[in-house]
């Protein structure tokens, strides 16, 4: 799968710091269309309405612990659309447990990456998930 | 260079500081409520969940120190929220509580002088106790473990409930065909 720099992408994520830096690192690497949303909650909208006006995120990078709707819950919606089962969907975790991995990946996630990460380290995850 | 540091990373560092002051009343809150009742647990993981998220932010910046802090709260309130002594419990939410203090005053110094000011808080006294803590919590998880049936001590994986790294992830990963 290509990337294009225009690529729509949502970070998801309840801390503004979080973002800030995701999104930082995203520009840096030259993507241009970046969305923020502070929950799960506040995300799904957008995720549901991008996809029904034809223009979908092409990309979601989701925290895993908000308080309202979990990344884990919220990525197990994604997928509950036949529409967005494919779209890559990056989790961030500050800290991962076996388990929660494994029912991510049985729920679809593409990718794990845990806080606090570099530039490089995102920028491989990011390629690894869209050269399968 | 941490962010801590990097004069074009300030207004994100001030950004996480400000966030960091709206969540204390929330940590602040939750141990009220488990102060008032000790059995009332859930408070602990609720704790938990929002040091979670200054835990992540705060290693994501640089602010190493705060991160620890952050980490052995984490741990010290899920550990609780498992937990029936009602003594220990009270010493964890004394501890949980100057462990927000002293969070604030390690906020208050980077917004007042960057990472290097750290160095005026007694921070490894308190690190020792919040480490004797989990030591205890590793004590009882000792003995629980003697429960544990020679099946689940066969698995040679980390058990369900271990913190793994990035590269564990990876090889996890991997072993399930991602």
């Amino acid at each position: 799968m290509a990337i294009k720099a225009s690529m729509k992408i949502i970070v998801v994520d309840d801390m503004g710091t979080m973002r800030k830096i995701i999104k930082n690192m995203l520009t840096q690497m030259g993507f241009t269309n970046i969305t923020e949303a502070d929950d799960g909650f506040t995300a799904w909208p957008l995720v549901e309405e991008a996809q029904k006006n034809g223009d979908p995120f092409g990309f979601i990078i989701s925290d895993w612990n908000m308080p309202k709707l979990s990344g884990i819950d919220f990525l197990k919606k994604v997928r509950a659309t036949p529409e967005l089962k494919d779209t890559p969907f990056l989790m961030v975790t500050a800290e991962a447990e076996q388990g929660n991995i494994v029912i991510a990946v049985q729920a679809g996630v593409s990718n794990f990456i845990v806080k606090p990460f570099s530039a490089q380290v995102f920028k491989e995850k990011i390629d690894k998930i869209f050269n399968k | 260079m941490s962010m801590l540091n990097d004069p074009s990373m300030k207004e994100i560092v001030m950004d996480f500081c400000s966030e960091s002051e709206q969540l204390f009343p929330q940590l602040t809150s939750a141990l009220e409520q488990v102060e008032e009742n000790l059995s009332e647990k859930k408070f602990f993981e609720q704790f938990g969940q929002i040091i979670d998220r200054i835990m992540g932010a705060a290693k994501s910046i640089g602010a190493e120190e705060i991160g620890l802090f952050c980490e052995l709260g984490k741990v010290i309130a899920y550990k609780a929220s498992r937990i029936d002594d009602q003594k220990l419990l009270g010493v964890v939410a004394a501890v949980l509580f100057d462990t927000v203090d002293l969070l604030t005053k390690m906020i208050n110094q980077i917004k007042d002088g960057g990472d290097h000011s750290l160095d005026g808080l007694d921070t490894k006294t308190f690190s020792t106790r919040l480490k004797w803590l989990s030591e205890k919590f590793k004590e009882i998880e000792k003995k629980e473990a003697a429960k544990v049936t020679a099946e689940a001590s066969a698995v040679a994986a980390p058990a369900s409930g271990d913190s793994l790294k990035q590269n564990d992830i990876d090889a996890l990963m991997a072993s399930l065909g991602l």
